[in-house]
Formats: C-alpha cells, sequence, structure tokens
C-alpha cells in the first residue's frame, strides 16, 4: 500500500519511529487507505502529495483529533504510531521549502549583487577553488555576458563561468574586496566536474580582475590582489605547460614516426573531440576541412600507416624531462 | 558561440601540416625524445599559426620554434612575415626605467614573462595580462585535442575509456 510505504520511508527519517510492523491500522486508517486513489504509486512522498487537498486535510484533522483515540484503542503504540502521520505532512513541505529557500538564496544573490566583485577573491588558490565553487545549470546572466564581451581579446572562450556580482559596481569597493566565496553557475551541457569547475572559476575570476585593471589608473601594481592574481595565472599555464610536453612525450612513445594520422584519427574522433562542453554540435563541420594548400592529405596513406604502427608500450614520463621545459 | 571550438579546429588544421611538414624535413631514426621535441614543436607552432594574430606570444612563439628548427625552408613557409613583424614590434617596445612595485608582484610578473612566450619584451603589465589570457586559451586548446589523439589506440583504433569518462 503507499500509505505503508508512505510510513516506511518516513520512519528512517523522522526519528523515533517505531517499524511498520508495528503499527496497528485503526479503522480510520483503513477508511483512508482505501479512498487514495489507486493510481498513486510511487514512494512515500508522492502518494502523499498526490492526494487530493481533502484528503491531506483529513489526514491533518485525523492526526490532531484522533489522537487520544489512538491511545485508547493501541495502547501502548498510540503515541509513536502517529508520529510518521503527523511528521509525514511536514517533512514534504521542509522539502520543498529546502528548494525554495536555495532558489530564494540564489535569487537574492543574483539580484542583490554582492558587493565586492568576486574576481577580488584572490586568496584561493587552485585547490581551494574546489570548495568554494558552487556550480548550478542556470540560465545565462544578461549582465556578466555584457561584461564578457568587452574583454578587448578576440579569443574568448565561450563558456564563461556566470558570476553572480557586478563589476561595475566594485570601482569604489575593489580594494578592500575578499569575498570569501565564489558562486560559479555552469551553462546548460558544460562539464561540471571539479576540474572544469576549478578552471572555469579561475578564469571566470581572472576575466573579472582583468576588467578592473582596465578600469584603473595604471598604479594598478600596488593592488593587493594583484599578486595572487598573477599566482593562478602563473600556475595555470605552468600546468598546461606541462601538459603539453607530457602529451607530446606520449604521443612520441606511441608513434614511431613523427607525423602520424593525425587527420584520419581526427575524422572518425570528430563527435568526441568536439565534445568539451559542447556535445559534439559542431562536429559535422569537421567533415569538410579545407587544407590550407600546403599539402594535399593522402588519404591512402592511412592503411599503410596502420599496419607499420606497433605499440611501444606504455610511456614512461620521466621526471627530469618534464621539468627540462620549465 | 562556438569559438573555443573553432579555436581548436584551427588548431589541428594547422597541426597537420605542421607535422607533415616537419616529417618531410627531418632525417630517420628518430629516438622518441627527439620525436618528443618534433611534435612539441609542431604543436606549438600550430597553436601560434592558429592564431596568427596581433599578439606577442603567437609571434614570439613562432620565431623561438624557428630557431629550433635546421630546416630554413620550411621556417620561413610557417613563418611568412610573422616573424619581420616581431621584430619589428620588439624596438618599438619603451621600457620604463622606474617601475615600483611591490616585491611579490615584481617576482611574480617577472615569472610569468618568463612563462609567456614574449612576455619579456613587454613592459606593461596589463598588457601582459591580457597577452596571458589570450595564451591560455589557445594553451588549452592545444591540451585538449592532443589528450583527444593520444587517447586513441592506434594499433586497434579504440578509443580508451578514460577520455570517454572526463
Amino acid at each position: 500500500m503507499d500509505l505503508t510505504q508512505g510510513f516506511g520511508a518516513r520512519s528512517g527519517v523522522v526519528g523515533p519511529v517505531t517499524g511498520l510492523e508495528s503499527l496497528n491500522f485503526s479503522d480510520e486508517f483503513r477508511h483512508l487507505v482505501a479512498t487514495m486513489p489507486p493510481e498513486n504509486t510511487g514512494g512515500s512522498f508522492t502518494a502523499l502529495l498526490e492526494m487530493p487537498v481533502t484528503q491531506a486535510m483529513e489526514l491533518l484533522h485525523f492526526t490532531d483529533s484522533s489522537s487520544s483515540q489512538a491511545r485508547t484503542v493501541t495502547g501502548d503504540i498510540a503515541p509513536t504510531t502517529l508520529h510518521p502521520f503527523g511528521a509525514l505532512t511536514f517533512p514534504s513541505n521542509s522539502l520543498l521549502l529546502d528548494r525554495a529557500a536555495r532558489f530564494s538564496v540564489i535569487a537574492t544573490e543574483q539580484n542583490g549583487n554582492i558587493s565586492g566583485e568576486t574576481a577580488n577573491s584572490l586568496q584561493s588558490n587552485s585547490g581551494a577553488n574546489l570548495d568554494r565553487v558552487k556550480a548550478e545549470p542556470a540560465e545565462t546572466d544578461s549582465m556578466v555576458e555584457n561584461q564578457n564581451q568587452n574583454y578587448s581579446s578576440g579569443k574568448r572562450k565561450e563558456r564563461e563561468k556566470k558570476v553572480k556580482s557586478s563589476t561595475k559596481k566594485t570601482k569604489s569597493s575593489v580594494e578592500s574586496d575578499k569575498l570569501p566565496y565564489v558562486h560559479v553557475r555552469a551553462r546548460r551541457g558544460q562539464a561540471t566536474d571539479n576540474h572544469s569547475l576549478a578552471e572555469r572559476a579561475r578564469r571566470e575570476k581572472i576575466n573579472a580582475r582583468m576588467k578592473l585593471l582596465q578600469e584603473l589608473v595604471p598604479g594598478c601594481d600596488k593592488i593587493q590582489g594583484t599578486a595572487l592574481v598573477l599566482d593562478e595565472i602563473i600556475n595555470h599555464v605552468q600546468s598546461l605547460q606541462r601538459q603539453v610536453e607530457m602529451l607530446s612525450m606520449r604521443l612520441a612513445a606511441v608513434n614511431p614516426r613523427v607525423d602520424f594520422n593525425l587527420d584520419s584519427i581526427l575524422a572518425s574522433e570528430n563527435g568526441s573531440l568536439m565534445d568539451g562542453s559542447f556535445n559534439g554540435e559542431s562536429y559535422h563541420q569537421l567533415q569538410q576541412w579545407p587544407f590550407d594548400g600546403y599539402h594535399q592529405p593522402e588519404w591512402g596513406r592511412e592503411e599503410d600507416h596502420h599496419q607499420a604502427n606497433f605499440s611501444m608500450g606504455s610511456a614512461t614520463l620521466h621526471p627530469n624531462q618534464v621539468k627540462m621545459e620549465l | 558561440m562556438n569559438t573555443y571550438n573553432m579555436v581548436k579546429q584551427r588548431f589541428i588544421k594547422k597541426w597537420i601540416n605542421t607535422l607533415h611538414m616537419l616529417d618531410s624535413s627531418i632525417e630517420h631514426p628518430l629516438n622518441v625524445t627527439e620525436r618528443k621535441n618534433a611534435i612539441r614543436l609542431s604543436s606549438d607552432l600550430a597553436i601560434a599559426a592558429a592564431r596568427s594574430g596581433s599578439t606577442v606570444w603567437s609571434r614570439a612563439l613562432i620565431s623561438r620554434s624557428g630557431n629550433k628548427t635546421t630546416n630554413k625552408p620550411m621556417a620561413r613557409r610557417i613563418l611568412k612575415k610573422a616573424r619581420n613583424r616581431m621584430k619589428n614590434r620588439c624596438r618599438t617596445l619603451r621600457r620604463n626605467g622606474n617601475f615600483t612595485a611591490k616585491v611579490g608582484v615584481r617576482k611574480r610578473t617577472e615569472f610569468l614573462k618568463s612563462l609567456v612566450p614574449g612576455g619579456e619584451l613587454i613592459d606593461d603589465k596589463d598588457y601582459l595580462i591580457r597577452e596571458t589570457l589570450d595564451y591560455i586559451v589557445y594553451l588549452r586548446a592545444q591540451v585538449d585535442v592532443m589528450r583527444t589523439v593520444a587517447a586513441v589506440d592506434l594499433v586497434t583504433g579504440n578509443v580508451t575509456n578514460d577520455r570517454r569518462n572526463k
């Protein structure tokens, strides 16, 4: 029965509730169960919430009025049996309240424009970003979109994080801003794993910082946070360069010749290569590559190379080679 | 809206070209280190060529890579006029004599300049950061593409699982 399922589910949450088997259904219980619409399936709260309002009200009244009755009928079990019933209505509301509260908090933060533009929360290192970043799928924030488009550099990545505070307001409070929190939102369909989040947080902070730098007088090297911004930038550049080094080593170890079948590999990996954050929406564009005329692709070579290539085993990266470029 | 994807596509195109060019001009056989250097070189040239704009880092990278290759005609083909343009721009950058800054910032900017190709030629810190951010975008494209390629098992043609789960 759905109500029994509901009792069972709630008993785990409410706390001091007796087990199902100890519940003695009085006649009123059975009446309610019988009158519940048969199509109510599924778990605890859905059954309750789908109940017609009248029946829900009945439940409420039932718990209020019949507590004394139940005590007389079911002896010692009386007070505890009604706990799940009475508590059943409230947790369902509290769940909704939780979600509503969360949304309202986010909404207020979004509208209220946290002072201290988050780019100035420069205390966080790369590791700490994972703790402070909150990501939720949301619509794009047009305000942030505008400020992103104002950047002078032409090649900006489109998957920017949406910082909830405005940068325009922070001109007055720029020196004292040390926000401990960075709220970021991922666009729909973007990867939300920790790595991307941290990098997106870093990029968003850097971008916002850049905007500030542009607005300020060229005495910006006196600002407290510049060193930390530079720290982050340096870490990011270093890590990317190291990755390039390691990846090229890996590619060199696998391929016995330098010009491996890049074109054929990528032709077969179109959808997944462009996956990134855009779920392969442009992979069909890769099918026709207008080569620049430097070299004509020889598709016939591919089969020969496949036979010639043999795996060299796993690539072992020597740490000294990694440090070589640094 | 697909700016990053376009960056990656341009990088892929250029990388194919540079790989072929490098392979035709390098004598075989090569050991792993030399192959790695060649791949890295071609990849760096590819991102710089994909940018091929008004950034200092792209031109500096091309110039730096051009010095590493022994084959002059190929280097000239890749560089086109970019190298000359960069040399001209270097001379126009004036040295800022009195640079008073906090020690931490100063050291970090110096280090950042050493990381970013052509950074040591930039005096304006604001411009340095702009260059760095642009360079980061292309570095990231480079890493993404290379990681995808490296994940492909060339012998069997199957894609390993770790990339799928990214």
